[in-house]
């Protein structure tokens, strides 16, 4: 039957449909400043302004020891949800839960 | 009454012929322009873009963002030849 | 003639380039000088973009795969047709 949009059947046309198409759904998010976000998409708009629940943060911080080296050091956190502003975000891709 | 050469005719010049671009950060192309909007976002064709290490790469073809270019000159060959 | 600019009729602003390499393999390079490769699904007035089939290199180096992708616009340095 011929539903009358949930957003679901509505096909790619604009950059921000492949974002609608995530709803409900998880997804990996990109941000500036070496941050990584995965969660449930509740919400977003044109400015791409999230809002996620039950979220995985990981920040990437890379560290400089005496000798010079660098490593990386890994930061996880958890939110229940949380709202991110669109001027952050980098990258949006739908992930299989796992 | 001076006839003053708005900016964005003297990039209207450069179309078809080459330019050099000099971006805000330690980046800068150079390529044939083919065409731009009016924010001089820029089509460019047979690109080099070289990097703040020295290193270049071939492009052939890109739509250049126009919002963090610098400065642009017409008939630029990019920093190498400037430099010689 | 239509924003103004001499558009010779070859159709070689940006938006007939983007109209032109829609579905085709693109390289995308943001300001942070990580690359994306993958097909051009859409675009829209801010270089927003859906890339289908998209590889991550952070310099040079593959990082991942993403089947599809929607890099926002303000990020992006160039799109060149591959």
């Amino acid at each position: 039957m011929a539903d009358v949009d949930d957003g679901a059947s509505a096909p790619v046309s604009e950059p921000l449909d492949l974002v609608r198409l995530c709803l409900d759904e998880i997804v990996f998010v990109k941000l500036r400043g070496d941050r990584e976000l995965k969660g449930r998409l509740h919400a977003y708009d044109s400015h791409c302004n999230l809002v996620l629940g039950d979220v995985e943060e990981t920040i990437y911080v890379v560290e400089e020891d005496e000798d010079e080296e660098e490593t990386v050091r890994t930061i996880h956190k958890k939110s229940e949800m949380l709202f991110v502003r669109g001027d952050s975000v980098v990258l949006i891709s739908p992930q299989a839960p796992s | 009454m001076a006839t003053q050469l708005l900016p964005l005719e003297l990039i209207d010049k450069c179309v078809g012929s080459k330019i050099w671009v000099v971006m805000k950060g330690d980046k800068e192309f150079s390529g044939t322009l083919l065409g731009f909007d009016d924010y001089v976002n820029m089509v460019l064709e047979n690109v080099t873009e070289y990097d703040y290490s020295g290193g270049q790469t071939k492009l052939p073809k890109i739509l250049l963002n126009g919002n963090n270019i610098c400065m642009l000159i017409p008939g630029g060959e990019g920093p190498g030849t400037a430099a010689s | 003639m239509e924003n103004g600019n001499l558009n010779q009729g070859e159709g070689k602003d940006p938006s007939a380039f983007l109209s032109e390499i829609i579905g085709n393999a693109v390289t995308v390079k943001l300001n942070s000088g990580v690359v994306y490769r993958g097909e051009l699904q859409s675009i829209d007035g801010y270089m927003n973009l859906a890339l289908e089939k998209c590889e991550e290199y952070v310099d040079g180096v593959k990082k991942r795969s993403y089947g599809d992708a929607f890099v926002r616009g303000n990020n992006v340095m160039y799109i060149s047709a591959d």
